[in-house]
């Protein structure tokens, strides 16, 4: 199901079914309810669903899931409309499109960069829609207005200097331009053409009082460099029920360059919280037990991350 | 190469014409070693297109899970068109 349609605009999504590309592709979980629902939610302006759709989404349908990418408004194959870029909007989109696909329960939300803040803000709109969340390098979370979209936005307009750059460079290489003349394309729209930046200049951070509202498990995972690593520290303090784990060596990129330890981290976690199983090839001495009960709020001890600590307190931060 | 192979070929670029547009493709003349970065410059969203569109002509045969397992996003992106129609008619076979 290439595209849906949803609150007027049309968006392009992918799907992966459980199991599909699993050895044999045979259901291999105890117990025949059906499929958790995870839904990947991606960056900004140069970014799309192919950076799930390459990365984590088979591995985490092999292991059971029923994998959801989709691009948002404006980004990868969606449908560009000129305003209703906020994270607000973003929400709803999401929501809508699960509705369009026939998914009304909750579901498993993984959000990288700006995704992460599309996801939390999700979270928190609808509870009751989302049991779980894995935010990896997510902006969003900070203690005041400002401080948290700087980074964000610099980091957008460093994106939006070096695409320029790189097309007068790469017209040297014909072939190598038709690609950086796309993402440049992609990027003069939205930032030129489109109400984002505006949107993301408003949009108010989700504070620790909020984060603190939280009931679902949230699973952070950030790059020892990052530049958005307190954001991490910050959800750790404030989520009652998050596990935070720091990828050494590794800063806002990790999704891509670090995603086999990514998925060593995820696929115990989403055993853990949504019941899908951990194969063997990524199954460490480390890791978590698979098919743990899905009602225990509790990693195993063993888990590779530091275990949740209460609100306010430092300790366990790595 | 056969008859089924070019029957595939002829598929795939038919699908990259949908993918990519006509224009382009114009000054590319595509055979089994043409490569979809270096030759084509797909970007890895129209990958993901080109991957739908074979799946939904194909079925399963059309589907990257037994391909691409294992390949990193520059690994995939740097096969070739070859690599790719081998794939559907070793399946079929």
């Amino acid at each position: 199901m290439p595209e849906v349609t949803a609150r007027g605009v049309r968006f392009h999504v992918q799907t992966m079914d459980a199991w599909e590309g699993s050895p044999g592709g045979a259901p291999r979980r105890a117990g025949a309810g059906p499929a958790p629902v995870v839904v990947f939610v991606h960056g900004l302006v140069t970014d799309n669903l192919s950076s799930f759709y390459y990365s984590l989404a088979r591995p985490v349908s092999a292991a059971g899931a029923h994998a959801v990418m989709y691009d948002l408004r404006g980004h990868g194959r969606s449908e560009c409309t000129a305003t209703g870029h906020g994270a607000a909007d973003a929400a709803r989109d999401l929501f809508a499109i699960l509705g369009e696909l026939g998914h009304h329960g909750p579901v498993h939300l993984v959000g990288n960069s700006y995704g992460g803040v599309v996801a939390l803000n999700a979270a928190l709109a609808r509870p009751d829609r989302v049991a779980g969340l894995i935010l990896i390098e997510a902006y969003g979370p900070a203690e005041h207005a400002g401080e948290w979209t700087e980074g964000m936005l610099n980091s957008l307009g460093r994106t939006a200097l070096a695409l320029e750059y790189e097309r007068q460079a790469d017209q040297l290489l014909a072939m190598g331009w038709r690609q950086r003349g796309r993402q440049a394309a992609t990027a003069d729209a939205l930032i030129n053409g489109t109400s984002l930046m505006e949107d993301l200049a408003a949009l108010d951070p989700v504070r620790p009082a909020d984060l603190a509202t939280l009931s679902c498990p949230v699973l952070a995972v950030y790059g020892e460099h990052s530049d958005v690593v307190d954001a991490g520290t910050l959800l750790l303090r404030s989520v009652p029920g998050c596990t935070l784990h720091i990828m050494a060596g590794h800063a806002h990129t990790l999704l891509r360059e670090g995603t086999e330890e990514l998925l060593e981290v995820m696929l115990p976690w989403l055993s853990h919280h949504a019941g899908t199983t951990v194969p063997a090839a990524t199954r460490s001495p480390h890791a978590a037990r698979p098919a743990a009960p899905a009602a225990s709020a509790e990693p195993a001890p063993s888990a590779p991350f530091a275990p949740p600590v209460p609100p306010a307190s430092p300790a366990g931060v790595r | 190469m056969t008859s089924a192979d070019d029957g595939v070929l002829a598929e795939v670029v038919r699908m990259l014409v949908e993918v990519v547009g006509e224009d382009f493709l114009l000054d590319v003349q595509v055979g089994p070693d043409t490569t979809f970065n270096g030759d084509l410059a797909l970007e890895s969203i129209e990958f993901v297109a080109l991957a739908e569109k074979l799946r939904a002509r194909y079925g399963d045969r059309g589907d990257f899970a037994g391909l691409v397992a294992g390949m990193d996003l520059d690994q995939i992106m740097n096969m070739t068109v070859g690599d790719l129609t081998q794939h559907v008619e070793a399946a079929h076979a």
